[in-house]
Formats: structure tokens, C-alpha cells, sequence
């Protein structure tokens, strides 16, 4: 059960530049299935059976997102793939479009054919520039084996797959956000509701979901939903893809289940830390991750929702005791400095302020008022911003603070 | 300029729809360095938008500039992977080299920048010089690298 593989299955083993490969794996059978045996009810049905929920990092269910665009009349509707992947020390979508991109674009297919969707967007990250040539030439292929285009397959269907490359903006990864971005706006999220699956792309129904989670669909597809649910932990099953990071002897992608402690993720995917090394936390998630010291190593690894380490992006960021903690904190908030909007005030100002008074922590030139100052600025990043990534903004600083206590002496 | 690109040519691959602003804005700042002030009235001239829109668009996105570069534009990746790798170390060196700061813009020659993450977690720390990235860069091999510029 430990070694099932979804998504890495043939990484390395076929070549991304060429639809012959995945073919002869079996590649486009979910959709033959989808085209031939079944239905949108149908799909619809086997998506929301399999629990199958967002993997990039809110861990919503894709089968309810889908629903109420499905259920909706108008004719008009889009699907978005969030490829925008901008969260620091994250890329394992990248991966799945530099090893196997039919597989993502399988699940495109899918996902827009079942909720009637014509025109389906991918928002790539602006930096990945080779990987949105993989991913044109993916598409090219797929329009000459009749898997897109007009009549998909000799059946009704019709779609369009349209490749949106973004302009390297942490927060367009938001979803409003994006869909700002592709109307030609300024990346500033959009007050919800109305949420995106009302009123999304060019104010019509839209999905948009990440693209890991996309390239889950050809699997649940072509082994029905209740085999997916079966894997992994039962409030979020499937597989997902661990990002490893820092002191690790095994860096990079790993698949696993859900459900794993990061204990395990750290020990068996990832072979321990190197010899000399001293564990001293680790980040889940990203630069938005919460820290985990040694006593929460044992918390599992999925998208449960009282999880005391929510597990994001997939992630693990492990930090050994010779890290000097400021650099990662300047890193942290200089960050969310940077990548802040600017649409509203207590994030605006208040990643600025924080990076500012970390910068005076650093050089050893915090005094008493600084420290109460960023209690303030840290409840307000917490319980005042527009959007989440002000929110984001605060965790690491505040388990810096609460876990770490680099405000001490 | 170069292969005789010019704004307007860049501008007719596009259709004058909203959606396509924003790829149109990376493309001219891609081939010219920067969207100067002439460029965005023509941008906007185009896309029958008023330039403050074109403006509010183009000062949002990191890859888009709206300021002439340096000569040598330095950034170095500070993305909590690179940091493990040692990226403070290669800042720290090209401040004292150059003797600037980071993000300061007194020096009209040389700029270094702290840039977000670029996805190539694993093989940092990154630092990119004008456009071109090198990846795995230590304190030492820095000056390798400005060889090929300096």
C-alpha cells in the first residue's frame, strides 16, 4: 500500500516530448472510458465518491467545486488549471509537466469536459519557460490524436485548451486573484463571495483547481472512485506529492500516501538528516508553513481539518541547529513584504513593519517596544487582511516566536 | 533595436482584448528591458485602454519592468531553500564586492535585488545576472560569473 503510485508512476521512464510513450502505458484510456462509457452525472459522481479534495493547499473537495459548476445552466463556463506554483520551496507541479504532461492534460480533458466547460485555461507560472514549451507541445500532440479540438474522440464534445503564462506574482496563485490576472488586471484578489464557481472567469461559472490535483483525475476515472478513497488517510485520500527540503539526506519529490506523520516523511522518504547534523524543526508548507519542532513529529500529513500542522503545499522544509534562524526569518518576511498586493492596509503595512523589526532582531537592535509592536502586527496579519496571505504572512513568524522564542533575553 | 523588433510589431500579435494585455506587457519589457513611458502610450493607444491602466498593470507583475535596469542586475534568490543553501552568504559577497546593499538604487552600474522563489528549489541557490540563471551558486563562484559580464 506504501509504494502505490499515481502520479510518479512512469516519471523518468517515458518521454514528456512525445504522446507515443504515454500512449503505450496506457495513457488517454480514462478519457476513452469517460467518452465512451460514461457520463458528466457519472464522472461527477465517481470524483465526489473518491474525497478526492485540493492539493494546493486549502484542501477543498475538487467533487463539490465541481458540482455547482456542473449544476449551473449557462452554457458558458471555463476551467482554469492553477499551475501558477509559487510558494517557495514548492514545485512538484513542475515536475509532473517535465516528466509526464499528458497526464495533466488528460485530467484538463476530463475536468472540463465534466463540467461543460469549451475553453479551459492553464496559468503557468511566468518563470517556467521550458516547461510551458513541454506543455505546448503536449497540446499540439493532443489535438493531433483527436484527444482536443472538435469532436473529441468522434463524440459531441468539443474543448480548447489555452496556455496563460503569468508574470511571476505570489499572490496570483489566489484564485481570484488569477482570474484578475488573465482579464488583463492587476493580480489584487476579489472580495467572496461571489465565489469563482458563480461568478469566475469573465463573470462566468468557473472551476479552477490545482494541478496536482488535476493529474489525480485520469486515475479516479479509470479505477472508479471508491479504489481512491481506499488510499491513503480517510479524510483526504489519495497520494501527494512531498516536497523535501533542506537538511535531508533524500532531497526532492517523493510520492506517498496521505496520512503519514512528518516523523516518517522525514525518516523513510527522505533517509534522515545527514550525519552531524542536529534536527531542529521543520517547516510544512512553505514559506507560509507552520514550524514543527521534534514533539509534533508525529501530527500526519494530511488535509484533516483540526490538523495542528496544516499540510499545505507538501512541503517539508527541514532545518537543522547550525541554520541561523535569522536569515530564515528575514527570508520569511521579506518575502510576504515583497509579495504583498498592497490592496489592503494591515497586510501592506503590517509584512513591511514585520520584516522591518525582524531586520532589527537580526542585527541584534530589537528593543522592548519593537517586541510588543510585532504581537500587535502579528494579531493583525492573523485576524484582519482581505485575503489569506496575510494570514500566511504571520504563521511562521508566530511559531518562530511562540516554538523557537527568538524574542527571549 | 535588436533584429529590427519594434513595439508596434510585438503589439500586432496580439489582439486588442484585455486578456492579452498582460502577455503583451511581458513581451515588449522581455525584448527591450523595460516598458518606457513612449512604449506604454502606445501600448495603450492599441488596446484603447487609458495608459494609467496600462500603468496599473505593468507595475504589478515582477516580470515586467517599468524602470530602465542596470547595466549588471543582480538577483539572488532568497526562497527558503536557497537560504538553507547558503544564499546570505553569496549576498553578503556581492554587497562587499560591488559595495552596495540590497535594494538600493544609488548605484546606476550595478543593482542587486532579493527576488521570490523561481521554482528551481534543489538546485539553489539561484542567482540570476540580466536575465541569464545560474543555479547552484556558491560565495566563490560568483566572481566566475560576473567574468562573463564585466
Amino acid at each position: 500500500m506504501k509504494d502505490i503510485k499515481i502520479l510518479t508512476n512512469y516519471w523518468g521512464k517515458i518521454n514528456p516530448l512525445k504522446i507515443e510513450d504515454y500512449l503505450g502505458v496506457g495513457g488517454y484510456s480514462a478519457l476513452k472510458k469517460f467518452i465512451e462509457k460514461m457520463n458528466q452525472q457519472k464522472a461527477l459522481g465517481e470524483i465526489k465518491s473518491s474525497s478526492l479534495c485540493g492539493r494546493g493547499g486549502a484542501g477543498f473537495p475538487t467533487g463539490q467545486k465541481w458540482e455547482v459548476v456542473a449544476k449551473n445552466s449557462i452554457k458558458e463556463k471555463y476551467f482554469i488549471c492553477n499551475f501558477d506554483e509559487s510558494e517557495p520551496g514548492t514545485y512538484k507541479d513542475r515536475m509532473i509537466v517535465e516528466n509526464n504532461p499528458h497526464l495533466l492534460l488528460e485530467g484538463i480533458i476530463i475536468a472540463a469536459l465534466t463540467i461543460g466547460a469549451k475553453k479551459a485555461y492553464v496559468y503557468i507560472n511566468g518563470n517556467y519557460e521550458t516547461q510551458k514549451d513541454i506543455l505546448e507541445n503536449a497540446i499540439l500532440e493532443a489535438q493531433k490524436n483527436k484527444f482536443l479540438g472538435e469532436k473529441i474522440l468522434g463524440s459531441k464534445y468539443f474543448l480548447e485548451i489555452e496556455i496563460f503564462s503569468g508574470a511571476g506574482a505570489y499572490i496570483c496563485g489566489e484564485e481570484t486573484a488569477l482570474i484578475n490576472s488573465i482579464e488583463g488586471n492587476r493580480g489584487e484578489p476579489k472580495i467572496r463571495p461571489p465565489y469563482p464557481t458563480e461568478k469566475g472567469l469573465f463573470g462566468k461559472p468557473t472551476v479552477i483547481n490545482n494541478a496536482e490535483t488535476v493529474a489525480n483525475i485520469p486515475f479516479i476515472i479509470q479505477n472508479g472512485g471508491k479504489k481512491y478513497a481506499a488510499i491513503g488517510s480517510k479524510n483526504s485520500p489519495g497520494t501527494k506529492i512531498f516536497i523535501l527540503g533542506g537538511a535531508v539526506k533524500n532531497k526532492g519529490v517523493i510520492e506517498a500516501p496521505t496520512g503519514i506523520t512528518i516523523r516518517e516523511a522525514i525518516e523513510t522518504l527522505g533517509r534522515g538528516l545527514p550525519r552531524g547534523k542536529d534536527f531542529w524543526f521543520a517547516q510544512v508548507g512553505g514559506a507560509s508553513g507552520r514550524l514543527a519542532t521534534e514533539k509534533e513529529l508525529d501530527e500526519k500529513l494530511d488535509y484533516g481539518k483540526n490538523n495542528n500542522i496544516p499540510l499545505g503545499s507538501g512541503t517539508i522544509l527541514v532545518v537543522d541547529k547550525s541554520i541561523n534562524i535569522y536569515d530564515l526569518l528575514l527570508s520569511w518576511t521579506g518575502f510576504f513584504r515583497r509579495e504583498s498586493c498592497g490592496k489592503c492596509i494591515p497586510c501592506r503595512e503590517g509584512t513591511f513593519r514585520l520584516n522591518e523589526i525582524i531586520e532589527r532582531l537580526a542585527d541584534g537592535e530589537i528593543s522592548q517596544r519593537d517586541k510588543e509592536a510585532m504581537q500587535d502586527i502579528l494579531w493583525t496579519l492573523e485576524s484582519t487582511t482581505f485575503c489569506p496571505l496575510g494570514k500566511f504572512a504571520a504563521v511562521a513568524t508566530r511559531d518562530a516566536v511562540d516554538k523557537l522564542e527568538i524574542l527571549k533575553d | 533595436m535588436r533584429n529590427n523588433i519594434t513595439v508596434e510589431k510585438i503589439l500586432l500579435e496580439f489582439d486588442p482584448v484585455a486578456q492579452n494585455l498582460l502577455l503583451a506587457l511581458k513581451k515588449i519589457s522581455k525584448n527591450f528591458g523595460y516598458i518606457c513611458e513612449k512604449d506604454s502610450q502606445k501600448i495603450a493607444e492599441y488596446f484603447e485602454f487609458p495608459i494609467t491602466k496600462i500603468y496599473e498593470t505593468a507595475s504589478f507583475y515582477d516580470l515586467v519592468e517599468t524602470k530602465k535596469p542596470a547595466n549588471l542586475e543582480i538577483k539572488v534568490c532568497s526562497g527558503g531553500d536557497c537560504n538553507l543553501g547558503q544564499s546570505t552568504n553569496v549576498i553578503r559577497e556581492i554587497e562587499n564586492h560591488f559595495r552596495i546593499r540590497v535594494g538600493d538604487k544609488f548605484n546606476p552600474k550595478v543593482r542587486l535585488k532579493k527576488i521570490s522563489c523561481l521554482g528551481r528549489c534543489g538546485d539553489g541557490p539561484i542567482v540570476i545576472v540580466n536575465r541569464k540563471v545560474y543555479e547552484r551558486v556558491t560565495a566563490s563562484s560568483i566572481y566566475k560569473i560576473f567574468a562573463e559580464w564585466i
